[in-house]
């Protein structure tokens, strides 16, 4: 047989950790938001439902699956359908070439008592360590398009399809921008695979002979207008706010997803949170030093692995807060000041940020 | 590793669709879109000789033909925009001033 | 084997979508199942040893190229207009043209263009090669696709402006 069954067995045991976390993200993540935003706005938000609200998830969830699910009588049965799914498939799969611990060596796995001996190997939690990694990441984040565009237009609604006209354009703006900042961590690693990013990230910079910095993308100085290009950009490839006129409560309805009820709605609900657990996840890797505890080495075994997964979801649930907390804090932007950001400011950067850590580097001081 | 023939006939395949869909259709939009799948086919057939030959020029080809496909099709549907206010049909037969 | 299995099933995915873009008559649904067309295509570019070029070929054609497509589609509202049918001697010919061409080069490409045996030794198709070959030998071409482009970018805006007669002013 030409695959390893132990091979296939941990790649499955990788994707079912990282597609559990993904799709378990939603309701820790509904709790926070409805949390956040009250402790934001200094009200108590939903406390009714378990201790501090903590059930609250699982009722909605219950509220969302018993609603009637509505189906409008002229729209598009086929793609009306699959619209959510479409705007699922970005966000689930992005996730598979994001490195979210040390790569240690595994020698004998413990199961209920038996053990299952195998030859030392490398296990590398990352579910697919592409070549090409960061491509397959801009490839995949520009498929996020369509299921807005379909579900716009798919609903046979003006709003819902001026809703997708907008959230698309606006989407396919800041991509370019979002690409052209992660282009400059990918010169500083000389690579486009994450693993090499992180494992650049993993050194230190030593200020005066005496401070030891880590050497993570966000404490060199020419990277700092990138990361915070590809942040705000993460927040316009959401779609959340500052930049969600797609969804514009008050303004048009509800934008793309108008005609949606019940779990059909509830899926798009799930894809935005997913797309913003891989944007800060993105960011992590690329900026933030990935799974890389400061100043410690964290050794090639089972404990440094579990201590540096704990590290990036330590990293990204902060991250994950500051998207919750930008949201409440700071207003909607109109539709062609967004754009004009896009275009005109963010864009024009990237580019010499590009050229700026193409300097740095030649000089040597990355 | 899957001989180099099979992928040459996708792409013989996936060209002759291309052409039918340019004979045979009159709405403007499918016809552009049977050019970019010959043009699809076209990159195919070069990467399949570049593997076959091991050549990294048909790699760089193809990364030109996209960005030119990229250009022509931004063009070709401005075109397409001009001529439909002007005709307000998207019938390829109307636009038939120069027919004699 | 499991090559094979991703050859033939990817491959038939790229030609059945193929034939519904050009025999269905509604232009979105022809725009999406091109969208998949191509991302059946960009596995096939994986299975060529190319991975750059496959995720390339997501990033311009399914993801910029196609969603231009869409946009020109919904925003002219082109779906609701009927193509009136084409006349039955142009189908029938075109038809046959096709036909007759495809079984042709299928026919020449089974007599002429079998290869028996690739090179020896792995193809190198990383970015680090592609970047080297597209900044040393073809140089030239590579700043002039940026000229192109920025002249396509001026052309389509150009065309597609619709002149705005200037407002009557209240007297």
């Amino acid at each position: 047989m030409p695959f390893d069954p132990t091979d296939i067995t941990l790649s499955i045991v990788k994707i079912a950790i990282v597609l559990g976390a993904l799709l378990n993200v939603t309701p820790i993540m509904v709790w926070v938001e409805r949390r956040g935003s009250a402790l934001i706005q200094d009200r108590p938000g939903p406390n009714r439902v378990g201790p501090f609200g903590l059930l609250q998830s699982f009722a909605d969830a219950l509220k969302f699956i018993l609603k009637e699910d509505i189906v409008p009588q002229t729209a598009n049965k086929f793609l009306y359908t699959i619209a959510p799914a479409i705007g699922l498939l970005p966000a689930l799969t992005t996730i598979a070439v994001v490195p979210w611990g040390r790569e240690f060596v595994l020698h004998d796995i413990h199961f209920f008592g038996r053990t299952f001996f195998t030859t030392a190997r490398l296990f590398n939690p990352i579910v697919a360590d592409l070549n090409v990694g960061l491509l397959v990441v801009f490839a995949l984040a520009s498929l996020s398009v369509y299921g807005i565009v379909v579900a716009g237009w798919s609903s046979n609604n003006k709003y819902s399809l001026f809703g997708g006209i907008r959230a698309s354009a606006q989407m396919i703006s800041y991509e370019l921008a979002l690409t052209l900042a992660a282009v400059s961590a990918l010169l500083a690693a000389g690579s486009l695979r994450l693993t090499d990013v992180v494992w650049r990230q993993t050194g230190y910079f030593v200020l005066f002979d005496t401070i030891k910095i880590p050497a993570w993308n966000c404490f060199s100085p020419a990277m700092w207008l990138s990361m915070i290009i590809f942040f705000v950009s993460g927040f316009a490839e959401t779609n959340r706010l500052p930049f969600d006129f797609a969804e514009a409560e008050a303004e048009l309805v509800a934008g793309y997803h108008t005609e949606y009820s019940s779990m059909k709605f509830a899926l798009f609900f799930m894809g935005e949170y997913m797309a913003m657990t891989t944007m800060s996840a993105l960011v992590t890797t690329l900026f933030l030093g990935g799974w890389d505890i400061p100043w410690y080495n964290e050794p090639a075994t089972f404990v440094g692995f579990l201590l540096s997964a704990l590290a990036f979801v330590v990293k990204v649930s902060a991250l994950l807060f500051v998207f919750v907390w930008v949201r409440w804090t700071i207003p909607r932007l109109k539709y062609d000041i967004l754009m004009r950001l896009g275009w005109k400011v963010f864009l024009p950067l990237a580019v010499l940020n590009i050229v700026f850590v193409a300097f740095f580097i030649l000089k040597g001081w990355i | 590793m899957i001989p180099t023939h099979y992928f040459l006939i996708l792409s013989a395949i996936l060209f002759a669709i291309g052409v039918c869909g340019v004979l045979t259709r009159r709405n403007g939009i499918t016809i552009f879109m049977s050019i970019e799948l010959m043009v699809n086919a076209v990159n195919l057939t070069f990467l399949a000789y570049a593997r076959q030959f091991h050549q990294l020029h048909g790699l760089i080809f193809v990364f030109f033909v996209m960005a030119i496909a990229a250009a022509e099709a931004a063009v070709g549907l401005a075109i397409f925009i001009s001529l439909f206010h002007h005709r307000e049909t998207i019938d390829v037969d109307e636009a038939n001033l120069m027919h004699w | 084997m499991f090559e094979y299995a991703v050859f033939f099933f990817f491959a038939a995915v790229a030609v059945i979508f193929a034939l519904v873009v050009v025999l269905h008559r509604n232009p979105v649904v022809g725009a999406l199942s091109l969208v998949v067309s191509f991302f059946a295509l960009a596995v096939m570019y994986v299975l060529l040893d190319a991975p750059f070029l496959a995720a390339l070929q997501v990033i311009v054609y399914a993801g910029a190229i196609m969603v231009l497509f869409l946009f020109v589609i919904m925003l002219l509202n082109l779906q609701h207009m009927s193509e009136p049918a084409t006349r039955p001697i142009q189908q029938f010919l075109g038809y046959t043209t096709s036909a007759a061409f495809g079984i042709g080069l299928v026919y020449y490409l089974l007599k002429y263009a079998v290869f028996t045996a690739l090179p020896s030794g792995p193809f190198h198709t990383e970015a680090s090669a592609i970047g080297v070959a597209l900044f040393e030998s073809y140089v030239f071409p590579f700043e002039m696709v940026s000229i192109l482009l920025l002249a396509a970018i001026v052309g389509a805006l150009l065309l597609s402006a619709r002149s705005v007669a200037p407002r009557e002013v209240a007297p």
